[in-house]
């Protein structure tokens, strides 16, 4: 009854990969800038610590759009009708009945 | 990154390698500071007794007395790599027996954010002043200095010389029963 997707695309689980390792960089670097500034090295922490929630936020969870590029699947063979012509061509094996 | 647990995985990886990078910086930002100050120390009283040692041989040994006073200014010593300050103040002396004696007499741990100026009047040493022989009475060259353990968050654990000392003798008859 729920068609609850869980799954990323290719392109989606790079984008995710980059997206993670950009956001904690970006916090990492801006914590050590402040935590610099204010010579407090718990700061730096603690801003590094919220670019790893943001992080988690927005690349762990499976969102709609790290699919928006499906992959694109043959049209299945009927390999009962054609014996012949599936055996000859090998590639075409392992898209039979993905069902 | 084809499941919620990789991508859980590989996001906690990189945060806590990122976290090691950000504490090597802290680490390198400090490592080449200058933390020596100056520290001017001062002793108000002295005295040596000659008492049974019962700590150690039960003998008589040598026990300075003395009292102290102490200014120091810290705050320049503190920085995002200095969690806090163990300051110790050791007497340095030559006895016939021994080249070098160095007897730690008072230690104070001040902690980042504490006052780190200090000015000390009079005060009594914490620690015994034991020679392990009869090398003090009449000892011309005793130098008092204070040095600092400096506890980081990652790093050296230096410990640091002041630039001042003070030399002081101690007198030459024993004062009288304890």
């Amino acid at each position: 009854m729920f068609d609850i997707q869980t799954h990323m695309d290719f392109v989606g689980q790079a984008k995710a990969e980059r997206w993670s390792r950009l956001i904690i960089t970006f916090f990492g670097v801006v914590g050590l800038i402040y935590g610099a500034i204010v010579q407090q090295f718990s700061q730096t922490v603690y801003v590094l610590g919220v670019g790893f929630l943001l992080s988690s936020l927005i690349t762990i969870p499976p969102w709609p759009f790290y699919r928006n590029n499906p992959l694109k699947w043959q049209k299945p063979v009927n390999v009962e009708q054609k014996p012949q012509t599936a055996a000859e061509s090998g590639d075409e094996g392992k898209t039979k009945k993905k069902k | 990154m084809h499941t919620v647990l990789t991508r859980g995985n590989a996001t906690v990886a990189y945060s806590l390698s990122v976290l090691a990078c950000l504490t090597f910086c802290c680490f390198v930002s400090t490592v080449f500071l200058d933390y020596r100050t100056d520290a001017n120390i001062n002793t108000v009283r002295v005295l040596v007794k000659n008492v049974p040692d019962y700590g150690a041989s039960r003998e008589k040994h040598d026990l300075g007395f003395l009292t102290f006073d102490l200014e120091t200014n810290l705050t320049s010593v503190f920085n995002w790599n200095v969690k806090q300050l163990f300051i110790y103040l050791t007497a340095e002396y030559k006895t016939p027996s021994n080249q070098l004696n160095q007897v730690v007499l008072w230690d104070k741990i001040i902690l980042r954010g504490e006052n780190a100026v200090l000015d000390f009047k009079n005060v009594n040493t914490k620690y015994y002043f034991w020679d392990d022989g009869n090398g003090l009475r009449d000892n011309k060259n005793v130098s008092l200095y204070l040095s600092w353990n400096i506890i980081p968050n990652a790093g050296l654990l230096p410990s640091v010389k002041s630039t001042g000392k003070h030399v002081f003798k101690f007198p030459s008859e024993y004062s009288s029963s304890i």
